[in-house]
């Protein structure tokens, strides 16, 4: 038996993807840790040296970290009852809020953000209410620090069903009896989730932690919409102007990314080793109890005022879209449905959407035709280096988006993918590798769920490997695939970092930055842009009940298979 | 060590009986056994004595102290469980530590109290282990010093042995046993295999469908099943419909001839009953029947040999087919399609109500 499934096909294949890999993951990554040590081919450390000790610098480090860490914390806080709750308790309605929870997922934060500035600016309509009915003289500075704590709050609001799904996840997947025999040892309440329930939660809880800590870390959108600049993102996009003059920004982006593989290394050997293997064998699941109709209240109560509050921006946000003028009333004066008109009129509005829609389309193509091809020689074929194009393909998971856009414009300026003459191809490859992971996951997901035996059978009718391939393999995985598609295409449409910093010229505008500029503009923006993101949230919404429901409806009949 | 008392213990799942009205009495020191198949409740009924579900009726007795609504974590119950459940994140040592420190047992003493623990399984070599460094066997070893080393009341066994491979299983039980005969706890063993109950118990219960079947040791529950269940469930059985024609004599006419049986139960004339006689206690007739005898005949339809024991089915004139089988079958006593006339003691015919029947007449 030959070691290896190599024929010229899949060997070709498995260069090209190298290359693909190496020039649009592991190249603009090295350019930018070139360029961050070396200047006038001379090694130097003084741009590090010069971010540790400017106060400037300073400072945005020092903020990053501090809202990586709130708001760390602040999900932690609020995702762990709900987890416990929602995991360890039956209620009637349940899967509702277990739905309900994911809610807040559904807008980029930036656009909440617009939203939150509605309502807590100095003159929003928090303030302006309570100073009708008389509560404060003066209005109450509710973002703080400069924004500090509207960004901490979006992104805590933002980020806490991310935290909660990994809770939850490795909450249920405790073994009950390894709970079970502590009780019948002698312990119970905290004692039981300090000795035995924590620390077997510790290796999904510290998963979830990280992702929480870099994407709050890394955010641009957000603090730039409050304007809040001291931080490392907005600093590193604000220094892409005159990037060819002050290399600094290299040296933040190699710091993000160093911080980046610093805590995964961290998660990798700390936990890794610890990944305990559950046995989900015993017949017995008593991990769930019914709750009392008071604790069923008291979840209720919670977990809908969290909902509630965590919808206050999107719900602002649909507001302002809908009002002629909103400024200096609690409430909005005078409704007018005529800037969802506009959306198709206004020429950035309008040929935004059309850039998304292209970008998006193209991009999730290339995720799809990658996705499946890579996961199709990860769960069928013996290729050398598995291992390596495993983790390849799911670097871009723990990439910070920013990070390789940074990568992508300054490695690539000068060549005839400049994104400053036109950022159409560099987008759509950066919108491809960024959501690549989700699309490799779902069909992984998909042939893994699908025996072999079925592939083997038509195997042994004679079918050439091909037709198998088409006619046995596909459609059984097909839900997966679609459910992925979408995924990836949604994601495309509503990016933001990448186009942030990638698209440069009005034209090329997708629509996150078209709202970003909108915002800025006196008159009509913040409306048009209000529009804009509740045609986004409406888009989330619809591909994540889809996906779900592709999901949903076929997970039964593929574990079955 | 404590006996246990099981008083009309009810359990119901959404309204689903899983446990009805249950009587047991354990005795202390006692290695009993719930025995039966899957869904019959014995794990219900064990998870109720460790604490983790609660009865919807009747009361639980450790001694005489009713501990119905004691939560678990106050029993003082060593629980082995199934897939042991030993924790991932703790070493060998800490695993079997965690109950004493539970206990608030000084340094000191919780040191050799876990090392003789672990002697006794004779793990002590892998204190410093992490149970997923260890075999199924090994695993199964630590879960046992656990639940010995807070030195409990009662230790409750939840099918222990069902993931170890054949061998390891014999092994296994040899150890439980000499760990109970130097110990003299008293242990609650939950399975669903009989040759375990057999082999272990001091006491069986037989359980079916949420109720207690039978009670008994293990040779009565062999030798003299309660009901048509118990003596399916517990090894292999030919059962022989018939009606009871002689209480006396305890004569049952069947459909292959009068058979004579031996019960001290009490039977009326004309009562549906099953005759029920074990393959082993079948024999070829070669010459004359003594007087004990029950005599039918046959013809052979398969042999098969199995290396220590040899089966015939008989197909009886009727159409039943019986089984006869001989232990250390020297040679094979007859081919396929000879005629052959079998034997068995009256002493070893069962009587069983005809519980099928007992349904018709009441409906």
């Amino acid at each position: 038996m030959r070691r290896y499934d190599l024929n010229w096909a899949t060997l070709s294949f498995l260069v090209a993807l190298a290359l693909f890999f190496i020039a649009f993951l592991f190249y603009p990554l090295w350019y930018a840790v070139v360029k961050s040590v070396m200047v006038d081919n001379k090694f130097t450390f003084t741009f590090y040296e010069l971010m540790l000790t400017s106060p400037v610098y300073q400072e945005a480090i020092l903020n990053s970290f501090r809202l990586g860490t709130i708001t760390t914390i602040a999900t932690t806080i609020l995702s762990l009852p709900i987890a416990f709750f929602l995991v360890r308790y039956d209620f009637r309605g349940k899967n509702l809020l277990n739905g309900l929870i994911l809610v807040p997922m559904v807008l980029p934060p930036f656009v909440g953000a617009i939203g939150m500035k509605q309502m807590f600016a100095r003159f929003g309509s928090i303030n302006l209410l309570l100073l009708d009915i008389g509560f404060i003289d003066q209005p109450i500075d509710w973002f703080g620090g400069g924004g500090f704590v509207g960004v901490v709050i979006l992104e805590v609001l933002h980020l806490y069903p991310i935290m909660y799904l990994n809770v939850a996840a490795s909450l249920a997947n405790i073994d009950p009896s390894l709970e079970e025999a502590a009780r019948n040892m002698g312990s119970s309440g905290f004692k039981l989730f300090r000795t035995v329930t924590f620390p077997l939660m510790l290796p999904g809880y510290f998963a979830g932690a990280i992702i929480v800590f870099i994407w709050a870390f890394t955010d641009l959108g957000t603090p730039l919409i409050f304007n809040y600049r001291q931080v490392v993102s907005v600093q590193i996009f604000n220094s892409i102007e005159d990037i060819n003059e002050n290399p600094m920004a290299y040296a933040l982006v190699v710091f993000v990314l160093l911080l980046t593989v610093f805590f995964f290394y961290l998660s990798k050997t700390l936990l890794g080793n610890k990944r305990y293997e559950m046995i989900a064998r015993g017949h017995v699941s008593s991990a769930s109890r019914p709750a009392s109709t008071g604790l069923t209240a008291l979840i209720y109560v919670s977990m809908l005022s969290l909902t509630g509050i965590a919808m206050l921006p999107h719900l602002s946000v649909f507001l302002t879209s809908i009002t002629e003028q909103w400024f200096m009333s609690v409430l909005p004066q005078e409704l007018t449905g005529k800037y969802y008109g506009m959306v198709f009129e206004h020429p950035l509005a309008l040929s935004s959407i059309k850039t998304s829609l292209i970008l998006s389309v193209l991009s999730t193509s290339l995720d799809v035709v990658l996705g499946v091809a890579i996961a199709y020689l990860l769960t069928r074929t013996r290729i050398p280096y598995k291992g390596v194009l495993d983790a390849t393909a799911m670097l871009p998971l723990a990439l910070p988006g920013l990070v390789l856009a940074f990568g992508y414009l300054a490695g690539y300026s000068g060549t005839f993918l400049d994104a400053r003459n036109n950022p159409m191809p560099l987008l759509v490859i950066a919108y491809a590798v960024r959501r690549l992971p989700y699309m490799v996951r779902a069909a992984y997901a998909g042939f893994q769920q699908t025996s072999v035996t079925l592939e083997e059978a038509a195997q042994n009718l004679g079918a050439s490997r091909l037709r198998i391939l088409f006619q046995i393999t596909f459609p059984l995985i097909i839900a997966n695939l679609v459910a992925g598609g979408i995924l990836c295409f949604s994601f495309a449409m509503l990016e933001v970092s990448d186009s942030l910093i990638l698209a440069l010229k009005d034209e090329y505008y997708p629509i996150t930055k078209a709202i970003y500029a909108l915002l800025g503009r006196i008159s009509d923006g913040p409306y048009l842009a209000s529009a804009m993101g509740v045609f986004g949230m409406f888009l989330l919404i619809i591909s994540l009940f889809l996906a779900g429901r592709f999901l949903g409806r076929r997970m039964g009949e593929l574990f079955r298979a | 060590m404590v006996g246990v008392t099981l008083e009309n213990v009810t359990k119901r799942f959404d309204n689903v009986v899983a446990l009805e009205r249950i009587n047991l009495q354990i005795n202390p020191g006692e290695f009993f056994f719930l025995l039966g198949p899957s869904g019959c409740g014995k794990t219900t009924l064990l998870r109720i004595l460790a604490g983790f579900y609660t009865p919807e009726g009747g009361h639980v007795h450790f001694g005489d102290r009713d501990i119905t609504l004691v939560p678990p974590h106050k029993r003082n119950t060593g629980m082995v469980f199934q897939n042991y459940a030993l924790w991932p994140h703790m070493t060998v040592w800490k695993n079997v530590e965690y109950g004493l420190t539970m206990r608030n047992i000084n340094q000191h003493e919780k040191d050799q109290r876990v090392k003789r623990a672990l002697e006794m399984v004779q793990m002590a070599g892998y204190a410093d282990r992490s149970p997923n460094q260890l075999s199924g066997g090994q695993q199964q070893r630590v879960a046992l010093a656990r639940a010995l080393v807070i030195e409990p009341g009662v230790i409750l066994m939840d099918e222990p042995l069902s993931n170890l491979d054949a061998r390891l299983r014999l092994e296994m039980r040899e150890h439980l046993q000499d760990l109970h005969k130097a110990l003299g706890v008293t242990i609650i063993y939950v399975t669903h295999d009989q040759k375990e109950a057999l082999a272990m118990g001091d006491r069986v219960a037989v359980m079916q469908m949420g109720q207690v079947a039978q009670i008994g040791t293990p040779r009565e529950v062999y030798t003299r099943p309660a009901t048509r269940f118990v003596a399916d469930f517990i090894g292999e059985i030919n059962l022989i419909p018939g009606d009871i024609t002689n209480v006396q004599d305890t004569i049952i006419h069947t459909d292959i001839g009068d058979i004579r049986g031996a019960t001290d139960r009490t039977f009326t004339k004309g009562q549906r009953v099953l005759c029920a006689v074990r393959p082993e206690a079948l024999d070829f007739l070669e010459g004359e029947p003594s007087k004990h005898d029950n005599v039918v005949s046959g013809q052979v339809k398969h042999v098969i040999y199995l290396g220590e024991v040899e089966q015939y089915i008989v197909e009886l004139l009727d159409g039943t087919q019986i089984k006869l089988v001989e232990y250390d079958p020297a040679e094979q006593r007859a081919m396929p399609g000879d005629s052959v006339r079998l034997k068995f003691s009256s002493q070893r015919v069962v009587i069983l109500p005809d519980e099928e029947d007992d349904r018709h007449e009441t409906v």
